[in-house]
């Protein structure tokens, strides 16, 4: 009788602290995210989620590899992934910037961002899924002005077709965690270029968890392409802001800052715009790395992803 | 001796195969874009080939197997293969031309950016939906990769009428046949995906492809003449 109690009192208790820690463990889940939408798209698996302790919201195309967008829930303007900030550094060299195109969406912080802060540029973007579109007005209070306007297409397939040129394109497309091959390679770079008016320019976000061969072979395929190249590598996220120029000449990182303040007059970024210049600049024009160009034909971008360059692995070898 | 060389052939150009059909995802997606309808397109067309072939290849084999006959058919597909990057980017290109995109009608008027024509609900996002391409890319693929998958549809079936003799079970012996055409279209899968896409090129790979081809055409012939002379 007593085993009995004893046995039923243990499996009892057993269940109980079961159920407890489920409740816990389902408690401190919900305090530190919620998923507001997820569902599979044709092309990724788009997720929004709140994280409420931050006061984000963030959009993600697969469940581990990283974050596409992020919203500070009070300020939706607020451009909050430093990256984002560095795409914006292209804008210093252009302060009269009046043809925007964006490849690639996102969460639509860039776009919310020109049409507040510059809302008499004309911003066209190139989204390839309509589901995103659909996501960015619905959750991350992407709205229409009349200069704005969404194609959803190929990005690609948009350069081969629109006729239409401008003085800035920002390359931000991404399928989960790499830029689709026929995005890279030089027969694409060749059809950017011809989209750009005369000083025009192009600001790619490189995102590469490990600086990789890929990488390498990216740089100099814009090297090759475009007369001056700068980077900016943007903190510690893996985002290096790749900027190629239609200018002949360099611009010194004291004539791009003082730009930048003028470009600040009256303005308020919610961040230094100066101050980001002058920590993350670097010219590349003259830098030379050993990697061939891409192009449609030879575009290993997945062998290359997972290569380090030599000199790295050279210098690893070092005692 | 024959029958080596004949059930190589089965394997190599199951192999040869796949690795076109890997390279034709790559020679595709820069001019119609990286999506699921043109993998499915592509596969579609590969499958239509490959029915079409085995039907018409097993009739063509009742009709006096010969060994020489399935070498010609082979060496036919290499050429085909080899040839494909002379013509794809034409082909890619008059399919689908320059027209078509989506674009506000402003923009088609005056080239090159006109201000927006004034929008009654200012807050409404102005979205221009994608043309369908579904129909177009399967006509592009369709007319680049049907006739060298018809024609490498043809070898299993006559591989296996090629051998019946040799086969004192049929069962076994036509299972033999499919699986190892089987275990070279997967050679032919990964050995393109992990390594030929980055050693060659795309269209390098259709030419090392169709050289297999045209080579193994000629080592049946010359096999046929061989088992002639000795018989």
């Amino acid at each position: 009788m007593t085993r009995l109690k004893l046995a039923v009192l243990a499996v009892g208790s057993a269940v109980i602290g079961l159920v407890g820690l489920l409740a816990i463990g389902m408690a401190g889940q919900a305090t530190e995210s919620v998923v507001k939408y997820d569902r599979e798209s044709r092309y990724y698996r788009i997720r929004v989620v709140d994280y409420p302790d931050e006061g984000r919201r963030c959009l993600h195309f697969s469940k581990t590899r990283g974050i596409q967008s992020s919203m500070v829930l009070e300020d939706p303007v607020k451009l909050d992934l430093r990256y984002s900030r560095s795409m914006i550094a292209a804008l210093a060299y252009l302060p009269e910037a009046k043809d925007v195109l964006l490849v690639g969406l996102g969460g639509a912080a860039v776009p919310k961002f020109i049409q507040k802060q510059f809302p008499d540029v004309r911003i066209d973007i190139v989204e390839i899924d309509p589901d995103v579109v659909k996501v960015c007005q619905d959750f991350f209070e992407f709205k229409g002005t009349p200069n704005t306007h969404v194609i959803v297409m190929d990005g690609r397939m948009y350069f081969k077709r629109s006729p239409k040129k401008y003085d800035l394109i920002l390359l931000d497309a991404y399928a989960a965690d790499h830029i689709p091959f026929h995005l890279t390679t030089a027969e694409f770079v060749q059809l950017v270029k011809d989209h750009l008016n005369p000083g025009g320019l192009v600001a790619s976000n490189l995102w590469e968890h490990a600086v990789n061969r890929f990488y390498y072979a990216e740089l100099k395929t814009y090297q090759l392409a475009f007369p001056q190249t700068y980077l900016f590598p943007s903190g510690d996220s893996g985002n290096i802001i790749l900027v190629a120029s239609l200018e002949k000449d360099p611009i010194a990182p004291a004539e791009l800052q003082r730009r930048a303040k003028a470009v600040l007059k009256g303005r308020d970024f919610g961040f230094d715009l100066a101050d980001l210049i002058e920590k993350e600049y670097r010219l590349y024009t003259t830098q030379t790395n050993n990697e061939k160009p891409l192009t449609d034909d030879m575009a290993p971008v997945d062998t290359l992803r997972r290569e380090n360059p030599k000199f790295f692995e050279e210098e690893a070898k070092r005692p | 001796m024959t029958r080596a060389i004949i059930l190589a052939t089965v394997f190599l150009a199951g192999a040869a195969l796949m690795s076109m059909e890997m390279a034709s995802f790559r020679l595709v997606q820069p001019e119609f874009g990286s999506d699921i309808i043109v993998w499915g397109s592509l596969i579609s067309v590969f499958l239509v080939g490959l029915a079409l072939g085995a039907y018409g290849g097993g009739r063509l084999a009742d009709l006096g197997p010969a060994m020489w006959k399935l070498g010609a058919v082979l060496a036919v597909a290499g050429a085909v293969t080899l040839s494909i990057p002379l013509y794809a980017d034409a082909v890619l290109e008059w399919v689908y031309p320059g027209q078509g995109a989506p674009l506000p009608t402003e923009w088609k008027e005056s080239g090159t950016g006109a201000s927006a024509a004034p929008v009654a609900d200012s807050t409404k996002l102005s979205v221009y939906e994608p043309p369908d391409l579904r129909w177009p890319t399967l006509g592009a693929g369709a007319i680049l990769f049907a006739l060298p998958s018809i024609l490498l549809g043809m070898v299993c079936p006559y591989a296996a009428r090629l051998l019946i003799h040799e086969m004192p079970h049929l069962g076994q012996g036509v299972g033999q046949i499919s699986a190892l055409s089987t275990a070279g279209c997967i050679l032919g899968t990964l050995g393109t995906a992990f390594y030929l896409v980055s050693w060659m090129g795309t269209r390098w790979l259709l030419v090392a492809n169709g050289l297999v081809l045209v080579g193994l055409g000629i080592l049946l012939v010359l096999g046929h003449m061989a088992a002639r002379r000795k018989g």
